[in-house]
């Protein structure tokens, strides 16, 4: 049922004219993704660097919650150009993106990466007056920061795949990736 | 000299056999780890070069931030440069006729002479010593390069 009305919904927004106009210039479609993709490293590379300090990987000298306060706002900057781009993707390329499973992974890898980023702050904020000045975050912080490399790194591998259609729903799939990948009877 | 029987020899090499045959591993330890590198290339160039004009982290001496960037540049330019590589072995030919292949390459060349002879001989110092305009070109200049790396490297994908 819920594939059946993403599949409506994309294919409205294909039949949009701003959909068909980003889609159809060679230069504003290559150029929002070239800006999508020049901003990893403005955002991830932020937050690369906030979670190698939890770590202890990354300025172990400097406060924590300085490298995390400071960060925090140029790392904030490049996720908001990263949204806008991608939604602006995903309008202009609603139909195949929908249906690549990719595209849904890295969805979920986005909504587990925010949550776990609520959960760091929540634990920094609650307790960075007696580490922050430590070389290395307490564990569950670590462990926070460490879940949150591998998520990203999950988001940058499936925003990739997207543009493989290895598993679209023209291909012959087995049930479970067919609805997994949103693919509804013609 | 003529580079294109180099580029053919890389496309039957076993890199590019690899890379031209099993797409998943081209797709995954080709280019996400490319992209993977390039956040924490862009994110070291970022941190150390607005730290230097003066946009971030202004409480924390530039001296400690410069270096503590360059470790972890060099760590990402290293994966770059691998992956790159393999990703340029299985795709040679088409490579070597791709003008922002070049393009790239010739930027990558300017950017690592850039920070090699350049930015981190000048930083290596007390940052106090040299003047804050010659230290604010430096980091302009580094971001810009930087950026067209990464901008001419995607552009590959979209030419040829």
């Amino acid at each position: 049922m819920i594939n059946e009305i993403l599949v409506q919904f994309a294919e409205w927004l294909y039949a949009t004219g701003g959909s068909r106009a980003i889609e159809e210039s060679f230069y504003l479609y290559n150029w929002i993704e070239t800006t999508h993709v020049l901003t990893i490293m403005l955002c991830l590379g932020m937050l690369a660097f906030i979670d190698l300090r939890m770590l202890g990987y990354a300025m172990p000298d400097v406060s924590a919650s300085t490298i995390a306060d400071r960060l925090n706002i140029p790392m904030m900057i490049g996720f908001s150009i990263m949204f806008i781009t991608g939604l602006l993707l995903f309008y202009a390329k609603p139909t195949y993106t929908n249906q690549s499973i990719w595209f849904r992974i890295k969805m979920v890898l986005l909504v587990v990466a925010f949550f776990n980023a609520i959960r760091f702050h929540r634990h920094m904020k609650a307790s960075e007056s007696t580490w922050s000045n430590e070389p290395r975050a307490p564990l569950n912080l670590r462990v926070s920061a460490a879940l949150s490399l591998g998520l990203w790194a999950g988001v940058v591998t499936t925003g990739r795949l997207i543009a493989y259609d290895w598993y679209h729903c023209y291909r012959d799939l087995p049930g479970w990736l067919s609805a997994a990948a949103g693919c509804v009877a013609e | 000299m003529e580079l294109l029987p180099f580029f053919e020899w890389a496309e039957t090499s076993f890199l590019g056999y690899i890379g031209k045959t099993y797409g998943g591993v081209y797709a995954t330890f080709g280019q996400s780890v490319h992209l993977m590198a390039l956040a924490v290339l862009g994110g070291s160039v970022l941190i150390a070069d607005l730290r230097l004009l003066n946009v971030i982290l202004k409480d924390v001496p530039s001296e400690i931030v410069a270096d503590q960037a360059h470790k972890w540049f060099k760590v990402a330019l290293a994966v770059i440069l691998s992956s790159g590589v393999f990703m340029a072995a299985a795709v040679a030919q088409r490579m070597y006729y791709n003008d922002f292949f070049w393009a790239k390459m010739s930027a990558l060349l300017v950017g690592i002479i850039f920070v090699f002879a350049v930015k981190r001989p000048l930083l290596n110092g007390t940052h106090a010593d040299i003047h804050p305009m010659v230290i604010r070109l430096v980091a302009i200049a580094s971001i810009l390069i930087w950026f067209s790396v990464a901008a001419t490297g995607r552009w590959i994908g979209f030419s040829g």
